[in-house]
């Protein structure tokens, strides 16, 4: 069984179906990266596996828990790692730790141990005894990520850890992730940023408006779609988009040295092409030809999570 | 137990949040002391209630005319100032320097010795039916004390008769013999009386003093009280802010991911508010007694209840507006209004029994009104109705309850 089980879990808000039947697992010591637009529906997902929000249907376990039974156990296995900042400014770092220790149940010696282990995990032993507020935000984070491992969980939610640190509180936050990995804790990750999924993910969920697009390890997602290949054409954007639907993109037209250039991006793994790459490139190319613009270079690109990203979820902009 | 970790960390964080401490504790005391000192009783000693101040400009100058101002100056609510001139005298009463001007005619003693005896006796129908104008005495007021020149008046003609009186009487030979006769054997029975019940004497002497120390401290019977409970209500805000602050600062998300349940993140969350409202009372009624001399009443541990009922009633009215309102504008604009309206309504900031018994029935909607009847009950009767603080104290309860009870089923909507 694994240590995360989520089974078709849907939650809607009035008519806006937030969460429409998703279904993962994450492993004992994996880390299971979720990935979605701004209103894919992950935050949502988030507070219904932290408990902070209730399904419509489906179920959430962890550990064999779930919340309708056992809740007081899963939370005590359950660590997370809030997006927005989840301190008190105006207690010392030492204190901020030891009010949640105690609230899991932590006392005396095992407490004042784990407070100097996780102190000196996050890098704050120095300012142990400086007040929440005077911390700069690469320091509040790591108090945050802190707090949310002092009653040492089995399984933890990360909820954009990392966002506004200096690259070096981020290195040091990722480096503690791997750390929990390696003691077998699972962990489920949730960011916008793209490389630090790929260096720490072993599999990624990619969701849009409430479902799951794709999952699978970033080998798995990405084979399918090696490269692209790329096209500078010198002419006109609206004299050969139209004629290219269905076959490859027309990006945007840019001006290089009074002329006027766009570049043509055939994906290898066009989902809504019937043709074959080979049959493809001959198509486009005749198409160019006839609309009278001159292929400038040709190139492959590699494709990567970002690339897969965008491609499952569209260029349009989310609020 | 895990409730007790929040309210030890709530504890905490207003201990070291000094401008709470002192809005809590300081604010209502300075509150007190203002308006019992605007009422002039502020550290007063039995005879410095408020006097009014006479101006006497005694033209006469003659020895019956000295014994009017003799006379009024034994009226220990009179102060009285002498002056040259009418107009100095009414640039001070001009400039309130004084409050009433007594200005005593040249006429006063031919006025005087031109009297019958049957004008003293029958003052409706002789020439002393217009009093002081009779006698060319006039009395004029300021507009701060108009209504005094009226008791002013009357005070100054009873005493001027008293000084007049005797003499116009003894120009009647055989009335003054009857009167001597009377007066004498009058006197024989007063001091009779006055060996047979010593200790009489000295009580009503007695009394006369804690009458003016129970007018002294009355103010505090009901400021205190009053504007405790107004600002045991304060607390609302306070709490309300504490929830909102939590739930900004996303910590209430961490309480909710804790192994702790939503009763009693709730429970641990208003006990320390409860606390400190206890202190905050039980403080500002110290001050009462130790700096304004308020009397705790004839059964002062009764206050112990009301004052816990009490609190309990302003916690869980926080806890109530903390489950309603979203953001710290809505606890500014709806709190303050929600505190001083029921305030206003209750009689926390004029005594209940100034107001009019509509007004003190609307009053009866708010948990204010029942804390002040039970201190009033406790503070101010010689022996107070157990029936009426135990009612007071039931209800109280009931809107805690009440209270209580909306902010729980609110409080799903908080995060």
């Amino acid at each position: 069984m694994s240590l995360l089980e989520v089974v078709d879990l849907r939650k809607s808000y009035g008519t806006h179906v937030a969460v429409d039947g998703l279904s993962f697992s994450v492993e004992a010591g994996e880390v299971f990266g979720l990935l979605g637009p701004n209103g894919a529906g992950k935050s949502t997902t988030m507070m219904m596996l932290a408990g902070l929000r209730s399904a419509d249907s489906g179920s959430v376990t962890i550990g064999g828990y779930s919340f309708d039974s056992g809740r007081d156990e899963l939370k005590r296995i359950l660590g997370v790692v809030p997006q927005d900042l989840a301190i008190y400014p105006d207690l010392t770092a030492r204190e901020n730790l030891k009010f949640f220790g105690r609230l899991y149940g932590i006392r005396g010696s095992t407490l004042r141990e784990r407070i100097d282990r996780i102190l000196d995990q996050i890098g704050l032993t120095q300012n142990a005894d400086s007040y929440g507020r005077t911390f700069s935000g690469g320091m509040k984070r790591r108090l945050n990520f802190g707090v949310a491992l002092l009653h040492q969980p089995k399984f933890v939610i990360l909820d954009e850890p990392t966002v506004g640190v200096d690259p070096q509180s981020r290195s040091h936050l990722l480096d503690c992730v791997r750390g929990l990995c390696s003691e077998g804790v699972g962990l489920i990750y949730a960011s916008h940023y793209m490389e630090e999924v790929e260096a720490l993910c072993h599999r990624v969920a990619i969701i849009d408006k409430g479902k799951l697009l794709t999952c699978g390890t970033l080998d798995q997602l990405l084979s399918d779609s090696r490269a692209d290949l790329h096209l500078r054409v010198r002419g006109k954007r609206a004299r050969i988009s139209p004629r290219l639907i269905g076959l490859a993109d027309v990006e945007p037209e840019t001006e290089v040295n009074g002329e006027t250039e766009v570049q043509v991006v055939m994906h290898r793994d066009r989902r809504d092409s019937s043709y074959s790459i080979n049959d493809r490139l001959i198509l486009v190319l005749e198409i160019l030809k006839q609309a009278g613009t001159e292929v400038l270079s040709m190139e492959t690109k590699e494709h990567n999570l970002e690339r897969l990203f965008l491609e499952l979820t569209g260029r349009r902009l989310r609020d | 137990m895990n409730a007790s970790q929040i309210t030890r960390k709530d504890l905490l964080l207003l201990f070291r949040d000094r401008r709470t401490l002192s809005v809590l504790v300081a604010l209502p005391l300075a509150f007190i002391a203002i308006i019992g000192s605007s009422t002039g009783q502020l550290f007063s000693q039995a005879g410095a209630a408020r006097k009014i101040k006479v101006g006497v400009v005694d033209v006469q100058h003659s020895e019956q005319s000295a014994k009017i101002v003799d006379e009024i100056s034994t009226v220990s609510a009179l102060e009285v100032s002498s002056y040259d001139d009418r107009p100095t005298a009414r640039t001070a009463l001009a400039e309130d320097k004084i409050h009433v001007l007594l200005y005593i005619g040249p006429s006063y003693d031919a006025r005087v010795d031109a009297l019958e005896v049957f004008e003293v006796l029958h003052l409706q129908e002789g020439r002393l039916k217009n009093k002081l104008d009779s006698l060319d005495i006039a009395v004029e007021s300021g507009s701060f004390l108009a209504n005094a020149s009226e008791l002013v008046r009357e005070v100054v003609f009873a005493k001027t008769y008293q000084t007049f009186a005797d003499t116009v009487v003894k120009k009647d030979k055989v009335l003054a013999l009857h009167i001597k006769k009377a007066t004498d054997k009058s006197h024989a029975r007063s001091e009779g009386q006055v060996q047979e019940l010593p200790a009489d004497s000295a009580e009503s002497s007695g009394t006369a003093d804690s009458g003016a120390k129970n007018f002294n401290s009355i103010v505090y019977q009901t400021v205190v009280p009053g504007y405790t409970v107004m600002f045991v209500f304060f607390i609302v805000t306070f709490m309300a802010r504490s929830f909102i602050g939590e739930r900004d600062l996303g910590t209430l998300h961490r309480l909710q991911l804790a192994p702790i349940s939503r009763p009693g993140i709730m429970i641990g969350k208003t006990v320390p508010f409860l606390i400190i409202s206890l202190v905050q009372t039980s403080l500002l009624f110290m001050a009462g007694r130790l700096l304004f001399g308020m009397d705790w009443g004839a059964k002062p541990l009764l206050l112990l209840p009301v004052m816990l009922c009490t609190s309990m009633a302003a916690t869980s009215l926080g806890l109530m507006v903390a489950a309603l309102v979203r953001t710290e504008a809505q606890v500014s604009a709806y709190g303050n209004f929600l505190v001083l309206t029921m305030a206003g309504i209750s009689g926390c900031m004029m005594p209940r029994n100034w107001q009019p018994e509509l007004m003190q029935q609307i009053g009866l909607v708010t948990p204010h009104s029942w804390a002040l009847i039970a201190y009033d009950q406790i503070l101010n009767r010689p022996e107070p109705e157990m029936a009426v603080v135990i009612k007071c104290c039931g209800i109280l309860l009931a809107f805690a309850c009440g209270f209580f009870a909306i902010g729980w089923w609110r409080s799903r909507e908080m995060d």
